[in-house]
């Protein structure tokens, strides 16, 4: 039997990746939370989760964490990132291992701000409010985090 | 991680905040995005001039899959870009974009002609569309000149005006 054709998703990308954006991120960060605080840039997280990531926000609210294990999956493969992703009954897990952006900037700036993991941990809790389910970010390394999503109790 | 490929949706939520701000909270970021490209663009200039300039936004077409043509010559370097991947993706957004995005280009890249002393004309064109023409001369005169043609010019922090 073949399998259904998936659709793309909202924001699917090919060609070439430029991984000095992480660079300009970082940067951006830094500029931010020098300026005008951390709380500032966590307010520009949380838009970019809930205003650009509309789609992956959909389907939460609709009961669908796949789109965001879609969403994962092509963009850490796209980056050639070292990760996993366990698909459970009560929770799914993504493992990061070597996150490509982290270990990128750390090549290319003076040094990795305190707060470029945030991007990660602030976007997925923006993305996740207000639909069944949470995704929390565990910090567990230099460039090396745990991404798990669950049904809110 | 907020992908590489999205880099440029999230500078659009930095542009909107920063514009909330005030022009100089805009034009402060964009210098300090200029700062940032330098690592990746000073030295060649410095060291091969114009062909530098054309080594750099060449592996830019390659990494950021850009529809663009880039000549080259004695005295100036040309940028045609037909399909500019940044705006597309803004625009192709599900949150609103900022009117000014195209503003940044120009905004980062005419603080680095200023301090290598080279000129820079730069066409947005239309800032709906993802199209633009960047020239850069050794020579004032010629950008002045070239300045007279332009459909919507650029300026950038600390701009002077020619002549």
């Amino acid at each position: 039997m073949q399998k259904p054709l998936e659709t793309p998703l909202r924001y699917e990308e090919e060609g070439n990746v430029h991984l000095d954006f992480h660079g300009a991120v970082n940067t951006t960060i830094d500029f931010i939370v020098e300026r005008y605080g951390v709380e500032v840039l966590h307010e520009i997280f949380a838009k970019v989760g809930k205003d650009v990531y509309v789609d992956l926000r959909r389907h939460l609210q609709a009961g669908d964490p796949n789109e965001m294990v879609r969403h994962w999956r092509h963009f850490f493969t796209r980056e050639n990132a070292d990760y996993d992703i366990a698909v459970g009954e009560d929770e799914i897990v993504l493992i990061v291992r070597h996150c490509t952006a982290y270990h990128h900037v750390a090549k290319i700036a003076p040094s990795v701000s305190a707060h470029f993991c945030d991007q990660t941990t602030k976007v997925n809790e923006a993305v996740a409010e207000g639909t069944p389910y949470r995704i929390d970010t565990e910090i567990t390394g230099p460039g090396a985090c745990r991404q798990i999503i669950r049904r809110r109790s | 991680m907020i992908p590489s490929d999205h880099f440029t949706r999230f500078y659009n939520e930095v542009f909107k905040f920063l514009e909330s701000k005030g022009q100089e909270d805009l034009e402060l970021y964009w210098l300090e995005i200029s700062k940032n490209q330098e690592k990746h663009i000073l030295d060649l200039i410095k060291t091969k001039g114009l062909q530098g300039m054309y080594e750099y936004w060449s592996v830019i077409e390659e990494e950021e899959n850009c529809d663009l043509d880039l000549t080259v010559d004695d005295d100036h370097l040309e940028l045609h870009m037909h399909g500019c991947p940044s705006l597309a993706k803004v625009m192709d957004n599900d949150a609103a974009p900022m009117t000014r995005y195209c503003d940044h280009c120009a905004g980062w890249i005419g603080p680095i002609m200023d301090k290598t002393g080279y000129h820079l004309v730069y066409d947005a064109i239309s800032r709906t569309e993802p199209r633009c023409v960047m020239r850069i001369y050794k020579d004032a005169e010629k950008a002045k000149e070239a300045e007279k043609s332009v459909q919507l010019l650029m300026g950038w922090p600390g701009k002077q005006e020619r002549g």
